[in-house]
């Protein structure tokens, strides 16, 4: 079993900082300059080869991890989405670092264009008492995205023990983790840092013919679009000039937080949920998307395809019930028990839960439940 | 070309990779690194079977350098990481032994990866003996596929086993030009929902080969070829599986000299409906489909297939099935359906293909035993509502002198069912020439006219209301002038696929 950190000063101030550790070093240099590049040096480009060790990609400060928290490297922006994809309850710090005199392009309905040369990191620990944040954090994965010229490319880097550097893991790591859940009782389950050709599993396009494209998931305009310590995030990007074309903010999309019950409608509340969680396969350009006809992006407007006394194709034995959503009626529905269900082989996502999360799939129930009833046939 | 190890700055490079990955235990990496050159004396390519044979190699590596990599049981980490880091043209070569894995050896878009092991073993072996390789999934992580190649072109996977896996055990998508030769897949616990769904699964490729291979036990099929094109699936055995071999949504395929036994039902064609994919151009021949009478414990399309079915033919077309044997399939031996059988909303069809259509039947040899016990005496009409209408039927058949459902049945319900259809073959299915069995009686088809006969057995009170309800099928003899047409034009090719 691996070393936990207890992190006691530095996990207080981030308990103050909610979410942002980076604040206490302040905005990152690029923040200053409002958008003047030219006195910013030229940014660490990714290797064309991975390197064995992280640290020479100078992704991140030095030290990069400090009692459990991650310290992206000074010239990253660091970013939060609006709703997260549920991973085992990891925490995740994202970064992006932009290249020189280029910028993003805004799309309010897909993942941006951001340019050749970008890296975004994304880098998962997990508490070691989820009640207790002074507890310890061990960091576990740093998944780098790269765009290249022919487009992304995905790294997995594993953190070592000492929490001093990450090493190239093209094969992932499958590492046992030991924690306390929120209510207190002991969890052990092994988590799963997928390897490379596993990336693709979840961050694909796919048109009908053709061999998947890999992309992003979380960076679509609209799960970016919100406040995180006093700035609107695009509109930070935008100023320091790294975002193209973005329109004022009554005129955009913006993903809500799922799981906040004083501002949104369930409807609103699940769709978002479902979309972060589920739609980067089961949406038209997925190709899983397309075999099962289940899509549960936020744009589709069609119940049968949202699955609403829909029989799906292959879902196997076993799987709580004949119709993805019988409205409701979540406990016989295979949407809810698919992605609250730790049954190997029977959970959903395919890649990347080992455990329930309650929550989301409370928010899903409830949204079947208020649906009016129906008889499926 | 003579194949080589890990040499020069290939192997360097790849060496300093994965040690660099290692932060568990430096020892357990795969051998690459130590492995000297194929002509060097001491080769440890002995416990591999020896050099790459170029020969056995797809024509694309053979003008390129052969490079192999070796793992033996122990190196399941440096394995992972190796196939995440391939080089086209690369044998992944796997020794003896039982692999206890992790996760998903996961290949990606590459040309020419070859993964082989030293032999698929027999039915029933879970740990690898001194000439078997079996890939043990019993302990991997959650949803874990066996081996998942997805993209790429010219893969290869031969001589190993695929065990325990909690989802499917091999599955290939969106790949041109694939082999899967001697792989067994196989879950040890019978009859089980929690296995994995699928054994040998290439969905979405072109060009699939797929031969001498064995599946068992899987909860949903145990060889299936799904939305694909060009497909030769031969030489297999499948068995204890809801669907023994599955065809579905494909485009020209040769299924022949296979064994589909004790499975629910043995060798299926069908198409889903809201695919993309409409199947055409199948051919069934040469096979061994008896005996496929295992209670279902599947969910989905093949889960409302009654058991003892031997084929089942839904929503297809241009499908061949001659030469054959059945025999001892408790509820019937070939049925040909329309695809509103089972899902009857035709909007669900989104390209417009529930009919069957173009289906001929000529040439099987059909053995005694099937047809008197429907859906292996367990009748369920929400689960498997084909097995309530057959067991309804036949139920007062004796008085007509049908004491069994014959061998061929079929029922080829449209959208627009305004006269009752009873023996109007406008489905075009032929079913002549069959060879069939002592036990047969006289008639061989019957059309179950389910748009008529089905809302008779609905209201039916008495078993005088099945009476009428029966009236509203026909059972005829195979020499009936309606099914004595010779198939269809232009006949079907032969599928030649890529060396």
């Amino acid at each position: 079993m691996r070393a936990w950190t207890s992190g006691f000063l530095f996990a207080a101030i981030a308990v103050a900082a909610a979410c942002s550790s980076s604040s206490e070093d302040g905005p990152a240099p690029s923040s200053i300059d409002g958008g003047v590049d030219a006195a910013v040096p030229e940014p660490e480009a990714f290797p064309a080869t991975p390197p064995a060790n992280l640290s020479a990609a100078k992704l991140f400060a030095d030290p990069p991890i400090v009692d459990g928290q991650v310290r992206p490297a000074a010239d990253m922006e660091r970013y939060e989405l609006a709703t997260a994809l549920f991973s085992d309850y990891a925490l995740k710090t994202r970064a992006i670092r932009f290249p020189k005199g280029k910028a993003a392009k805004y799309d309010a309905r897909e993942v941006m264009d951001f340019p050749v040369g970008t890296v975004i990191t994304k880098t998962f620990s997990m508490e070691k008492d989820r009640r207790d944040p002074k507890a310890g954090i061990r960091v576990i994965e740093t998944r780098v995205l790269v765009r290249e010229d022919a487009g992304w490319i995905a790294y997995p880097y594993f953190w070592n023990e000492e929490q001093t550097d990450a090493t190239y893991a093209p094969g992932g790591r499958v590492v046992e983790i030991d924690t306390i859940d929120a209510a207190g009782a002991a969890a052990k389950f092994n988590y799963l840092v997928p390897s490379k050709n596993q990336c693709q599993d979840c961050h694909h396009t796919r048109e009908a013919e053709g061999p998947p494209v890999l992309t992003l998931i979380g960076p679509k305009a609209r799960n970016i679009d919100i406040v995180v310590n006093g700035k609107n995030q695009l509109e930070h990007w935008a100023e320091i000039g790294k975002l193209e074309g973005l329109p004022p903010a009554a005129e955009r999309p913006k993903a809500i937080d799922a799981f906040d019950t004083t501002k949104n409608t369930l409807d609103e509340r699940a769709r978002t949920y479902l979309d972060i969680n589920c739609a980067h396969c089961h949406r038209p350009e997925s190709s899983v998307g397309q075999a099962s006809q289940l899509f549960l992006d936020v744009w589709n407007t069609t119940a049968v395809n949202l699955g609403v006394c829909k029989r799906p194709g292959s879902a196997g034995p076993n799987v709580g019930g004949t119709f993805d959503i019988v409205p409701g009626d979540h406990t016989t529905s295979i949407l809810w028990f698919r992605m609250q269900t730790t049954d190997s082989g029977k959970m959903m996502p395919l890649i990347g839960r080992a455990v329930q999360h309650a929550e989301g799939a409370a928010v899903v129930a409830a949204w079947i439940d208020a649906m009016p009833p129906q008889t499926c046939q | 070309m003579k194949a080589f190890a890990w040499s020069g700055l290939v192997a360097s490079v790849l060496v300093a990779a994965l040690g660099a990955c290692s932060d568990d235990d430096t020892d357990n990496n795969g051998n690459n690194n130590t492995n000297p050159p194929a002509n060097d004396a001491g080769n440890a390519a002995d416990a591999f079977g020896g050099p790459v044979d170029p020969a056995s190699l797809y024509s694309y590596c053979k003008d390129k350098e052969a490079r192999y990599i070796d793992f033996k049981p122990g190196q399941e980490q440096a394995l992972l990481d190796a196939v995440n880091t391939l080089p086209e043209c690369t044998t992944v070569r796997l020794a003896a032994g039982t692999f206890k894995m992790p996760n998903t050896i996961s290949v990606g878009g590459i040309k020419g990866v070859t993964i082989q092991g030293a032999g698929k073993g027999a039915k029933g072996e879970l740990v690898g003996g001194a000439a078997s390789t079996v890939l043990d999934y019993s302990a991997a992580v959650a949803n874990a596929i066996g081996v998942n190649q997805t993209g790429g072109e010219w893969f290869t996977i031969e001589n190993l086993a695929i065990v325990g896996t909690s989802n499917d055990a091999l599955r290939v998508d969106g790949t041109t030009n694939v082999r899967i030769r001697k792989v067994r897949t196989e879950w040890a616990t019978e009859n089980a929902p929690t296995n994995g769904k699928y054994g040998l699964y290439p969905v979405k490729s072109t060009n699939v080969l797929m031969e001498d291979c064995e599946a068992y036990n899987a909860s949903d099929a145990g060889i299936y070829v799904g939305q694909t094109t060009n497909a030769v699936i031969r030489r297999n055995i499948a068995k204890g599986n809801v669907a023994g071999i599955e065809i579905e949504n494909t485009v020209n395929a040769d299924v022949y000299e296979n064994t589909a036994q004790d499975n629910t039902t043995g060798l299926v064609v069908f198409d889903l409906p809201e695919n993309p994919t409409p199947g055409t151009d199948i051919k069934l021949h040469d096979n061994n489909v008896t005996g496929n009478n295992r209670a279902n414990f599947g969910d989905g399309t093949v889960g409302n297939v009654p058991a003892g079915t031997g084929t089942f033919v839904m929503a297809s077309r241009r499908v061949e099935i001659t030469g054959n044997t059945y025999g001892a399939n408790n509820t019937v031996d070939v049925a040909v359906i329309s695809g509103l059988t089972l899902i009857p909303t035709p909007a669900s069809w989104t390209k417009g293909n529930f009919l069957t259509e173009n289906i001929y039947v000529h040439g099987n040899t059909m053995t005694a035993g099937s047809g008197t016990k429907i859906d292996s005496g367990n009748v369920d009409k929400d689960k498997r509502p084909l097995g309530a209408v057959l067991t309804a039927i036949y139920a007062v058949g004796a008085n007509f002198g049908q004491t069994r459902v014959e061998p061929f049945v079929w029922d080829g319900v449209g959208t627009n069912p305004a006269a009752n259809d009873k023996l109007v073959n406008d489905i075009f299915l032929c079913i002549n020439n069959n060879t069939l069995a002592s036990d047969n009686g006289a008639n061989a088809i019957a059309d179950l006219n389910l748009a008529f006969s089905g809302p008779a057995i609905q209201a039916a009170q008495t078993p005088g209301d099945l009476t009428t309800a029966y009236q509203l099928t026909s059972h005829v003899a195979q020499t009936d002038a309606n099914f004595s047409c010779t198939g269809f034009t232009p006949a079907l090719a032969d599928v030649v696929l890529p060396e």
